[in-house]
């Protein structure tokens, strides 16, 4: 069975959510909700929600137009809409006796071959299935999402056994390759997994932090380190409003084992209980752990002493001198310093009770980590990050402190080990290791580079054969920013991949595939005003990406997450793209008072000349690679980034970042057999004409107050570039006239003191200056 | 010398640019819609039409090549009537008059449809391919200046204070909601099909609810320092058509047209760029003295509201009573489709005349680019 039409029940946040990232699947869905009291119109839940969700950011919607997708109903008029879905996700309270009534209506109005799902966080399956049909059974199970739908990649799947198998694979199949979720087969315990090891690892670290007398800031601090996203733990409860904690708590009370160490710890402490009571649930209330000073004039952040109750200034905290790396980590977790202890009082008891609950709430390691990762966004799964301390180093510090050992590591053997041929192994319930099987249509960079080594490698790049012909370009600096040994090494894949090879991939599987230029390094260069280095590094990259446009076999990008900067450019001088759904990208050099130098505005440029239907005339194209270019537009989507021209009609969309390699790598192999590089492009431009016609524009919006004297002036530095320069519209302009132009505004603008003011300000802050 | 009078007048509703109901209709199928809906309205016999005049300030897109010979035959207009598109910018159609009145009076014709029509959603203001000339631009940046600032020159040359613009726009929007109410628009609106079969027959842009807090409200939408005309001075981006039928007098008791008014005299000036919005003053200088009379004399006056700054500044020059001028509103409330404004006005002028039985008036406007036209009008007794 395909998925071709779903239905959610429920318009709340999650249900609202969810539908929207089915629409983002290209799938229609029904929102249904009740009928409000003495409502004039029936589906006002569901349409307010709707019309809610267009206006949130980010956006649940990958484009806008996704929620022509959505149809609003409510459950009294529209039971009989449901015939059409082929699967149905219940996303109501969190009350079983309300679910299961509505179990028993969508049963009888439903197709008897469609799957009905909830979206339950807290119900047992068992519950739900409580008295309802044997047939029921067999269609129904959890599909659990996590908030936001579209952003967080888990999705925990707890059928009953007796489930129809094709419905399960069926849903399964639809949620890893139209969704991209990463999907987690989960046992039908409390909480099923990532709420259970998030729970416990938040309680205790709530509670520690109070016990600790530290603030807020270091213990947020502390948790960083080992890979937890910036929010830290208070910021993450402010998140999700710390209303929520009693209940899921009280939940994890009444359902699991006396002896669970969760229901030791599952007091809620009298900080939290008085926060609630007083309206301070977190960002939805008055404020949290965190907020913002009330009716300050400017934004002033505050936090809670969790010892007073009192809010304070808030400090920065930072933990100096200690790296991500697995040294400084143990050296952390063994100080003697307050927040050391603290650290690792949180660390030993969460990973020891993730340890523990191996076979109760999974069969292995890799479930729990994956949930973690994806559920949590923690960089390191608990197992991943026992492996990177060392469980040989890890039992020994739980022996010196008199702690339990769980069995699972009482061996003192590393969770995951990769075997002679390089495969990855994962250790089971029994302490056997078991190979980790990748999905058909999966591959993952990570394996590639556990069986073999990189054929050509500097510090910030490397070339790896994937197999079939394939090259992949990997790029593994900061932030995967661009430099010289990125574009030297790119450059040398070029002559190995002509010579060995039938393609390459420009791939990594890093958060975000590249920040851009390094701005670093360009930095000593401007601050001995050596103009000719500067001009060096430009011709670099002008030359690299030129290679890759006209190298002698396909080149696809396969990007993921950040792709500004130069890091858009050289997407646009791919052959093909092949696009994670997620993918932010943007020529966003404006920000730091400078033009695209690496081909950007001639390769966006030709790209608005070439659309289709454009209005004709020379100017159209001109004014919307001026626009986009000059307002640094940044795509919010793969989808919007269509819209902006970065990636072409013809490039793919890949909803599973896992899938995204596999899915490029098919897409240089179908490019293989009848390749050509592309035909030099020439240029047709109005000249001076042109640049006044712009100039009158932002003239305009500078006299208006919607851009500043500076913009202006790199405005008429990128009207320059795109109107062709001192041309006229009859005369012909090469590829190369266009990149010199390119080089010409760029080397202007870089020794004007407005650009050395952003870059600064860039280097500092990290956020665009507007002077 | 052959009279020429204004025989019919029509408009299509004024809607605003991009978020209006006339947004999805072609400039040229609006046009067609309006000529036709006043043919059939005067009664006049197709054949007897010598030439479509049409205005339009930026023809081009949709509104391109000889718009005025397509909407000759979208109109179901005999094939042998001729089509000429003239460009004035906002005076255009008002220039489509005086371009039938010089042949009326020569004996090149006796009857002739005088439109305009600017669909500003489908043609942007400027156009699609704006190219200036690079060394016009530097030398004389004002010629390409946007008609805003030109506004906030104006506010500044004659002091005009923010307030005082704001309480212009609110009389505008006053005179336009009882004008509606009494519907006085009703005589010289017609309904316009789109090609879903929606009719359209009510104006878009009046806000009668805007308060002098709402106004206060606004920022300044062309000049952030020190700025002082904003969006609700401004008179809005618009799409719409109007036309007039003009004959010869001796035409029209011959076939017993209506005669709403004798076009007395006509003309146009030119001033600086930078300050086009004063064009008016010295337009209606020249046509008065053409006519042999005084602004006293003049009885109801149709005064284009490109911007609350720009009238006011007019009217220091031109002292007209407030209850002369623009009677039924003007386009700070109605809006303004550039090419259509001259018929519009003209056509309203030549109304009012006979509504309120009044002996002289005046219609006049300004013209980017820094020009001025106006006509006066006089009442077939």
């Amino acid at each position: 069975m395909n998925i071709e039409r779903a239905a959610v029940v429920g318009a709340g946040v999650m249900g609202t959510g969810i539908a929207a990232h089915i629409a983002n699947a290209g799938i229609p869905v029904v929102l249904l909700d009740v009928v409000p009291e003495n409502a004039m119109n029936r589906n006002q839940i569901a349409e307010q929600a709707i019309a809610k969700m267009l206006g949130t950011e980010p956006s649940p919607l990958m484009h806008p137009n996704n929620a022509r997708l959505i149809t609003p109903g409510n459950i009294e008029d529209d039971l009989g809409r449901l015939t059409e879905a082929d699967w149905i996700v219940e996303a109501v309270l969190e009350d079983p006796d309300i679910k299961r009534n509505l179990y028993r209506q969508l049963d009888a109005a439903c197709r008897p071959d469609a799957l009905i799902s909830s979206n339950t966080s807290t119900l047992p399956l068992k519950v739900l299935t409580l008295e309802q049909s044997e047939s029921f059974k067999r269609r129904f199970m959890i599909t659990h999402f996590f908030n936001p739908p579209r952003y967080m990649r888990l999705l925990e799947l707890i059928a009953p056994p007796d489930i129809a198998p094709d419905l399960f694979d069926a849903v399964a199949t639809f949620a890893d390759l139209r969704l991209g979720k990463g999907c987690v087969a989960c046992k039908d315990t409390p909480g099923f997994i990532a709420n259970r090891i998030g729970t416990f690892w938040i309680q205790t670290a709530l509670l520690e932090a109070i016990a600790s007398n530290l603030t807020v800031e270091q213990c947020d601090s502390a948790m960083t380190l080992f890979g937890i996203p910036k929010t830290g733990v208070f910021g993450l409860l402010d998140l999700v409003g710390l209303d929520l904690m009693p209940h899921v708590l009280s939940g994890f009370k009444q359902s699991l084992p006396a002896k669970d160490r969760l229901r030791a710890i599952g007091a809620v402490p009298r900080l939290l209980t008085d926060m609630i009571e007083n309206g301070y649930t977190g960002r939805k209330g008055l404020g949290g752990f965190y907020r913002l000073k009330p009716d300050a004039e400017t934004k002033i952040k505050e936090a809670i002493d969790l010892q007073t109750g009192n809010y304070r200034v808030s400090e920065k905290f930072r933990i100096d001198g200690v790296s991500h790396s697995p040294e400084d980590l143990k050296n952390f977790l063994s100080g003697g310093e307050a927040l050391n202890l603290y650290a690792w009082r949180v660390w030993s008891d969460t990973l020891s009770y993730a340890a523990s609950l191996i076979p109760e709430i999974a069969d292995d390691p890799l479930a729990i980590d994956t949930a973690m990762r994806l559920g949590y966004n923690w960089r390191y799964g608990p197992f991943e990050l026992l492996d990177l301390l060392g469980a040989d180093w890890f039992v020994e510090r739980l022996q010196e402190k008199h702690q339990p050992i769980p069995y699972l590591l009482a061996d003192r053997q590393r969770l995951y080990r990769t075997d002679k041929q390089g495969v990855l192994e994962c250790k089971n319930e029994e302490r056997r290791y078991r190979p980790v099987r990748r999905p058909d249509g999966m591959l993952s960079l990570c394996d590639i580079k556990r069986r073999t080594a990189p054929l050509i490698e500097n510090a910030s790049a490397s070339l790896w054969d994937i197999g079939d012909d394939i090259a992949c370009l990997e790029f593994h600096s900061k932030m995967n920013t661009l430099d010289p040994n990125s574009l030297s090494l790119t450059q040398q894949s070029i002559g190995v991949v002509r010579d060995n090879f039938e393609g390459m991939i420009i791939h990594n599987e890093a958060e975000h595939f590249s920040a851009g230029a390094n701005l670093t390094l360009l930095a000593p260069a401007l601050m001995r005003q050596d103009w000719d280095a500067v001009a060096r590094i430009v011709e670099l990259g002008q030359q690299t990406y030129q290679a890759l446009k006209y190298a002698p076999f396909p080149v696809v990008g396969a990007p993921s997450g950040l792709a500004l900067g130069g890091g858009c450019e050289i997407l646009l001088h791919c052959d093909a793209v092949q696009a994670h759904a997620e993918l932010y990208t943007g020529l966003v050099e404006t920000g730091v008072g400078l033009v695209p130098g690496w081909g950007g505005c001639k390769e966006l440029l030709r790209r608005w000349i070439n659309l289709p239907n454009r209005p004709g005339g020379p100017m159209p194209a001109i004014s919307q690679a001026f626009e986009t270019i000059a307002l640094a537009k940044t795509s919010k989507s793969a989808l919007l980034a269509k819209e902006l021209l970065y990636l072409s009609e013809h490039d793919g969309i890949t909803m599973n970042k896992d899938r995204l390699l596999a899915d490029a790598k098919a897409r240089a192999l179908a490019m293989i057999a009848d390749y050509r590089p592309p035909e030099p492009y020439v240029y047709y431009l109005p000249g001076a004409s042109a640049r006044a016609a712009l100039d009158i524009a932002v003239r305009n919006l500078t006299l208006s107050g919607k851009a500043t004297a500076y913009d202006r002036e790199i405005a008429s530095q990128l009207a320059f570039v795109l109107s062709g320069g001192d041309t006229d519209s009859l005369d012909p302009l090469s590829e190369q006239d266009m990149l010199n132009l390119e080089r010409q505004a760029f080397l202007h603008l870089v020794k004007q003191p407005g650009t050395a003011a952003r870059l600064e300000h860039m280097l500092k802050t990290g956020k665009p200056l507007r002077n | 010398m052959n009279n020429v009078v204004i025989a019919g007048y029509a408009r299509s509703p004024f809607t605003p640019a991009g978020k209006g109901e006339l947004a999805r209709v072609r400039p040229d199928d609006l046009a067609a819609q309006v000529v036709k809906a006043l043919i059939d309205k005067c009664g006049v016999a197709p054949n007897a039409i010598e030439d479509l005049i049409l205005g339009c300030a930026f023809p081009e897109g949709e509104q391109g090549l000889n718009l005025a010979r397509l909407v000759v035959q979208l109109a179901e207009l005999p094939i042998s009537v001729a089509g000429m598109t003239v460009n004035r910018f906002c005076g255009s159609s008002m220039q489509a008059i005086h371009i039938a009145a010089g042949a009326i009076q020569m004996n090149a014709g006796e009857v002739f449809v005088c439109a305009g029509v600017e669909s500003m959603s489908r043609v942007p203001m400027g156009g699609f391919n704006t190219l200036p000339h690079p060394g016009l631009y530097k030398k004389h940046p004002e010629a390409y200046m946007s008609m805003g600032e030109t506004a906030e020159n104006l506010a500044r040359r004659y002091s005009i204070a923010r307030r005082d613009q704001e309480s212009f726009a609110l009389v505008s929007q006053r005179k336009t909601q009882h004008a509606r109410q009494n519907g006085d628009f009703a005589d010289e609106t017609v309904p316009i099909l789109t090609h879903r079969g929606e009719r359209i027959d009510q104006d878009g842009c009046p806000r009668p609810d805007s308060t002098a807090q709402d106004l206060a409200d606004l920022k300044p939408a062309f000049l952030q320092e020190n700025g002082s005309v904003t969006a609700a001075t401004s008179s809005p981006l618009t799409d719409g058509a109007a036309a007039v039928l003009v004959c010869s007098e001796t035409y029209a008791d011959a076939h017993g047209l209506p005669k709403l008014a004798r076009i007395k005299s006509i003309a146009v000036s030119a001033c600086q760029p930078e300050i086009m919005g004063i064009g008016p003053v010295a337009a209606t200088h020249k046509a008065l003295q053409r006519a042999g009379l005084s602004l006293e004399d003049i009885d109801l006056v149709e005064l284009n509201e490109a911007f609350a700054a720009q009238a006011l500044a007019v009217l220091q020059e031109l002292p007209i009573p407030t209850d002369k001028l623009n009677l039924d509103g003007g386009a700070i409330a109605l809006g303004h489709p550039l090419g259509a404004t001259g018929a519009r006005i003209t056509g309203k002028a030549a109304s009012l005349l006979h509504r309120e039985r009044k002996r002289y008036a005046l219609a006049t406007q300004c013209i980017g680019g820094g020009q001025g036209i106006a006509t006066i009008l006089e009442a077939v007794s």
